[in-house]
């Protein structure tokens, strides 16, 4: 903190011109995503005679038809349902299980464990896309396919980033804590159950975060595994919608409010660790 | 002795079920992708062993090697892009938000957002933008200049590569930057002040004291970047459809992968063992580019 101050008297004059118009070009940069969320939620409220030829300006009336129209009339509740249930089984599971691993990984020492530790490292060299057309076969045979259960699979196993925070962060722990405890008689899963998981509550949400985000958000696995209409997520349901959108022109506006509020939200709440998980595991990975 | 014992064994209890999913559906298919390349497979049916058969096929067959080598050629446009524009780009933004200009917070904030929308939300912004019809820009320019002046955007296939790299900067930014961010946060103050002392500029002390420090974080962006430059699917699909677009100036080899791999109602021919050699090409490139990154940056580590 000293040490900014110092630098901040040596600054000359040129250079914090110069640095206040980055800051006002990088500021008016913004002003697209604002410009871009904004409108499309006020779109949504247009009824959707304004909307042609009002798609720039602020609504004359506030409507809900458009989401009427799409909670109602099309599939895209069930599209919501869908992602709802597909994020919150995949992050459990893939919570549970990158944390059994990433704890076993950091305090069990046994032969090959540095072997082991780089296989599960080649998921993130190896994305899963590459074997998707075996693993395609693979669902179909298993009757997994057009499943969510096929999809939590999928998920679960990709476990290579999480895995990788876990260790990290149980690596860090101070071994005599779990020691005493095992010391009192505690077996190991207790101990893991009762002792770590307590507390290392900021790496599982801040895992839970990541994955929350980026399977909320997939496109290329649910447009391979889920064709049927009955289990497709709101990726896919936004896509069909903005795929044919001059027909769906009211719709879409009030379809991508409804699966860009809840995210929005989290990033506002929890944009901090979000950012911290990421490059926290990239960098010290 | 007992404690060791029983040491041995519980670890496996927790490593079991990971190993297991982990093994089964990540590792397992990709060592099936190497398998069925050299298979001449629909999917139902015998498999014929055609050895390096669909390879052969997919770098000299004039119809299958162009599209091919097109969608190839666009990967690594693309990569070249990142190297050039966006990791340039994302190194200045974080230096920028390290030495904390005004509304530092703010812009950190509104710069990563685009990392949490899906994709199909951002291709959507995307045509808000660029649609020729209904597009805010082309409004905004026959507002200012009238009917002659608006574009096709997308639809022109001189533009169409470029207005993606922009919905790319714009989408992806934020993760890159962030990374860079960090470790420049990690830059041990000693070394800062000394160059503050001996009266270092700010542009100065960014190109001797801050960028050396950025090894570590450039190898990871680049890997990832590799990574992610070689399987990009979601933005040109939703942009484009699935056939590349425009002159197929938006085709990319996991596109052609899954019209050969999972369009078999869309485009007449379903192969597995075709798609599988693309798979395997795929793995091919990622590897060696990252084994290539990886000794590139430790030559300029020190």
């Amino acid at each position: 903190m000293r040490m900014k101050k110092r630098a901040k008297k040596i600054e000359s004059r040129p250079a914090k011109i110069i640095k206040g118009i980055i800051s006002c070009l990088l500021v008016l940069y913004t002003f697209i995503s604002i410009y871009l969320i904004g409108m499309t939620i006020l779109n949504s409220f247009k009824t959707k005679s304004e909307l042609i030829n009002n798609t720039m300006g602020w609504p004359s009336s506030f409507t809900l038809d458009n989401f009427r129209e799409v909670i109602f009339e099309d599939h895209f509740l069930r599209n919501l349902l869908n992602s709802v249930i597909l994020v919150t089984v995949s992050v459990l599971c893939l919570c549970i299980v990158a944390s059994m691993l990433g704890y076993a990984l950091a305090h069990y020492e046994f032969k090959g464990k540095a072997l082991l530790e780089s296989y599960f490292l080649l998921g993130l060299m190896f994305p899963i896309q590459l074997g998707i057309l075996p693993l395609f076969i693979m669902l179909t045979r298993m009757n997994l396919n057009n499943t969510l259960w096929g999809l939590v699979m999928i998920y679960t196993a990709n476990l290579s980033f999480s895995t990788l925070l876990f260790t990290n962060f149980f690596k860090a722990l101070p071994k005599s804590v779990m020691e005493s405890a095992r010391i009192d008689g505690a077996r190991d899963f207790q101990v893991y159950l009762r002792i770590v998981l307590p507390i290392s509550k900021p790496v599982i949400s801040t895992v839970a975060l990541i994955s929350f985000v980026q399977i909320w958000n997939d496109f290329f696995m649910p447009l391979v595994f889920l064709t049927k209409t009955g289990v497709k997520t709101l990726t896919l349901g936004i896509y069909s919608y903005s795929a044919n959108f001059l027909a769906n022109w009211n719709k879409i506006f009030a379809a991508i409010t409804i699966a860009l509020i809840p995210i929005i939200i989290i990033y506002f709440l929890f944009s901090e660790q979000i950012v911290e998980g990421l490059t926290g595991g990239a960098v010290k990975g | 002795m007992k404690k060791k014992k029983r040491k041995n064994r519980s670890y496996i209890g927790f490593i079991a079920p990971g190993f297991i999913m982990y093994t089964v559906f990540m590792m397992v298919p990709l060592a099936f992708a190497f398998y069925y390349s050299v298979f001449d497979w629909s999917g139902i049916g015998p498999k014929t062993f055609v050895g390096f058969g669909n390879f052969i096929r997919l770098f000299t067959n004039e119809r299958v090697s162009g599209t091919f080598f097109n969608a190839l050629g666009n990967n690594f446009k693309y990569l070249l892009c990142v190297l050039l524009i966006i990791t340039p780009i994302q190194i200045f933004f974080a230096y920028m938000l390290h030495i904390k200009i005004r509304f530092h917070k703010y812009i950190r904030f509104m710069l990563f957002l685009p990392y949490v929308i899906s994709t199909s939300i951002v291709g959507f912004f995307a045509m808000i933008l660029f649609d020729p019809n209904v597009g805010v820009l082309n409004k905004i320019l026959t507002a200012l200049f009238g009917k002659d002046a608006q574009q096709a955007w997308l639809g022109d296939p001189d533009m169409v590569f470029k207005i993606f790299v922009c919905v790319i900067i714009w989408q992806c930014i934020g993760s890159g930057m962030m990374i860079f961010f960090a470790n420049m946060q990690e830059i041990p103050s000693e070394i800062v002040e000394a160059s503050v002392i001996d009266g270092c500029g700010e542009w100065k002390r960014f190109w001797h004291v801050v960028l050396p420090m950025l090894t570590s974080s450039l190898t990871t962006n680049i890997t990832l970047s590799v990574i992610y430059a070689m399987t990009m699917f979601d933005l040109p699909y939703i942009l484009v459809g699935p056939q590349g677009g425009a002159t197929n100036k938006l085709d990319f080899i996991n596109m052609v992968f899954y019209r050969y791999a999972f369009g078999g109602t869309y485009f007449g021919e379903t192969s597995i063992g075709f798609g599988s050699a693309i798979s395997v090409v795929m793995f091919v490139i990622i590897l060696s580019l990252t084994i290539v990154t990886k000794k590139l940056l430790k030559k300029i580590e020190y």
